[in-house]
């Protein structure tokens, strides 16, 4: 990644800073520092509702012979976390040409287990079998994390109890239901010492001993003694701590986040620029989707369809030298 | 009259759209709408379908901090209504929808050059672990 030498010279002028403190399978944990707390707040929105991942949406039940209600299992199906890598080439059920659903919007697994031995038996996340009709072979596969290699718990069978069904995974946001969602958790905290007020501790002697302090605490300088309250500070370093639910692997919920708030306001941008063609109008309802709506969104890095904003500086609104100054929209002042 | 669109022909489709209703846009409604306010000058309201707090704070927190806005706010107006009123007045040298442009452009940017910031820092942080552990670690 290059950048400009020159844009160094004033930390300001950088935009937000980020500091990677951790980052493995399950989590990653970073700083976000020189930014508005409307900015981390949205970012963490985004990375808890709005990514796109793939999830057990539909269940055909053939055959239960558990003391389980079909229901309950198809509800404990949806939680199941599925590999959600190459989703963005999935189309949404509701976006595709197809009736119901096909392997361009959906991948099947099927359950087919029975308890033919002497003992309980448990039905695993691995027992769901996914088909190969899918547009990549690690999309919707069950996410195995325990060393055993079972995965997530579905149901068990007493002697001769059986089960058989197949499932319909599908595309969604985390918006629609909280199985869609890529995170598992995601930890935000700002001000370990709270110097800002903006939570008021309960405490029976003193909040300083009866509070453990932040894992966080070290980074910042606590306040002095007898310091008076600063009524102009305002939050500017936020630590993230981002935990995957398997899904995809936690450096990529945060990369996926910032793109889908780029292309949210990139959307505004489109639908307030040009009033001729107000084609783009975010997602739709069926009847109006175009198929593959989805697609040109998702491109390479951080290139937007409004521009490329490689450069490494940005400027202030008032600036015009936005990266957008070549787009069609850039030298849009006419509305009345 | 059911063969329109085969895919929501009875019951579902109730479900459907109550379901929907948070982040797809209906028939015919567009994501977002200008209307200027008569009453202040330079003042117009911005009506975001299908969104939440997360835009609406979000730009109206930076509208605010934006060159020439006077007045910048959002709201709300009923949680289970997924729609968002933000209100821009300027100083008379841009029009609020030029403001609002242009910190939109402002935000992607911004988070672009987070977005970067973040790869090259993860880059950093492997590359860190992996000295530390030998090559060895897993990283959790």
């Amino acid at each position: 990644m290059d950048y400009d030498p020159m844009a160094m010279d004033d930390p300001e002028s950088l935009g937000p800073v980020v500091k990677v403190s951790e980052s493995g399978k399950v989590r990653v944990k970073f700083e976000l520092s020189n930014a508005e707390l409307a900015f981390a707040n949205s970012l963490r929105r985004v990375m808890l509702a709005e990514i796109p991942t793939i999830a057990i949406d539909l269940v055909e039940i053939e055959e239960n012979s558990t003391v389980l209600a079909d229901e309950f299992i198809a509800h404990r199906l949806g939680l199941i976390p599925l590999n959600a890598s190459g989703a963005e080439n999935l189309l949404y059920s509701r976006d595709c040409d197809c009736d119901e659903y096909c392997e361009n919007c959906s991948v099947r697994l099927t359950l087919h287990a029975k308890c033919t031995g002497d003992e309980i038996m448990s039905v695993c996340a691995r027992d769901l079998v996914p088909s190969s009709e899918r547009i990549n072979q690690t999309l919707g596969s069950p996410i195995i994390t325990d060393e055993a290699g079972m995965g997530s718990l579905i149901l068990k069978l007493r002697p001769g109890q059986s089960i058989k069904l197949q499932c319909i995974a599908k595309k969604g946001i985390a918006k629609e239901h909280a199985k869609w969602a890529p995170s598992a958790a995601i930890g935000f905290e700002y001000d370990p010492h709270n110097k800002l007020h903006h939570i008021d501790l309960w405490y029976e002697q003193d909040p300083k001993a009866e509070w453990p302090p932040s894992e966080y605490a070290d980074w910042e300088e606590p306040p002095q003694e007898g310091e008076p309250f600063d009524y102009d500070a305002v939050a500017n370093r936020f630590y993230f701590n981002v935990e995957t639910s398997g899904s995809m692997p936690p450096q990529e919920i945060i990369t996926e986040g910032i793109k889908v708030l780029q292309t949210k306001l990139a959307g505004l941008i489109h639908e307030l620029s040009d009033e001729g063609d107000g084609d783009y109008n975010g997602p739709r309802s069926p009847e109006f989707g175009g198929g593959g709506v989805d697609g040109g969104w998702q491109d390479q890095g951080y290139t937007t369809p409004y521009g490329n904003n490689a450069g490494g500086s940005w400027s202030g609104p008032g600036g015009g030298t936005t990266p957008y100054g070549q787009t069609p929209y850039g030298g849009s002042g006419g509305w009345q | 009259m059911a063969s329109v669109n085969p895919q929501h022909n009875n019951a579902p489709e109730c479900v459907w759209i109550i379901l929907f209703e948070t982040f797809l846009l209906g028939d015919g409604e567009k994501k977002i709408t200008e209307t200027v306010v008569t009453s202040m000058s330079n003042c117009s309201d911005f009506l975001l379908k299908k969104e939440d707090h997360t835009l609406g704070n979000l730009l109206s927190e930076y509208l605010k901090k934006a060159d020439k806005v006077l007045f910048a706010a959002y709201k709300v107006a009923h949680p289970n209504v997924a729609e968002v009123l933000l209100r821009v007045q300027t100083d008379g040298t841009i029009t609020p929808r030029e403001a609002f442009i242009s910190t939109c452009k402002l935000l992607v940017s911004q988070l672009g050059h987070t977005g970067r910031e973040f790869q090259k820092e993860l880059a950093l942080r492997q590359f860190a672990d992996q000295g530390d552990q030998g090559g060895a670690g897993d990283g959790l």
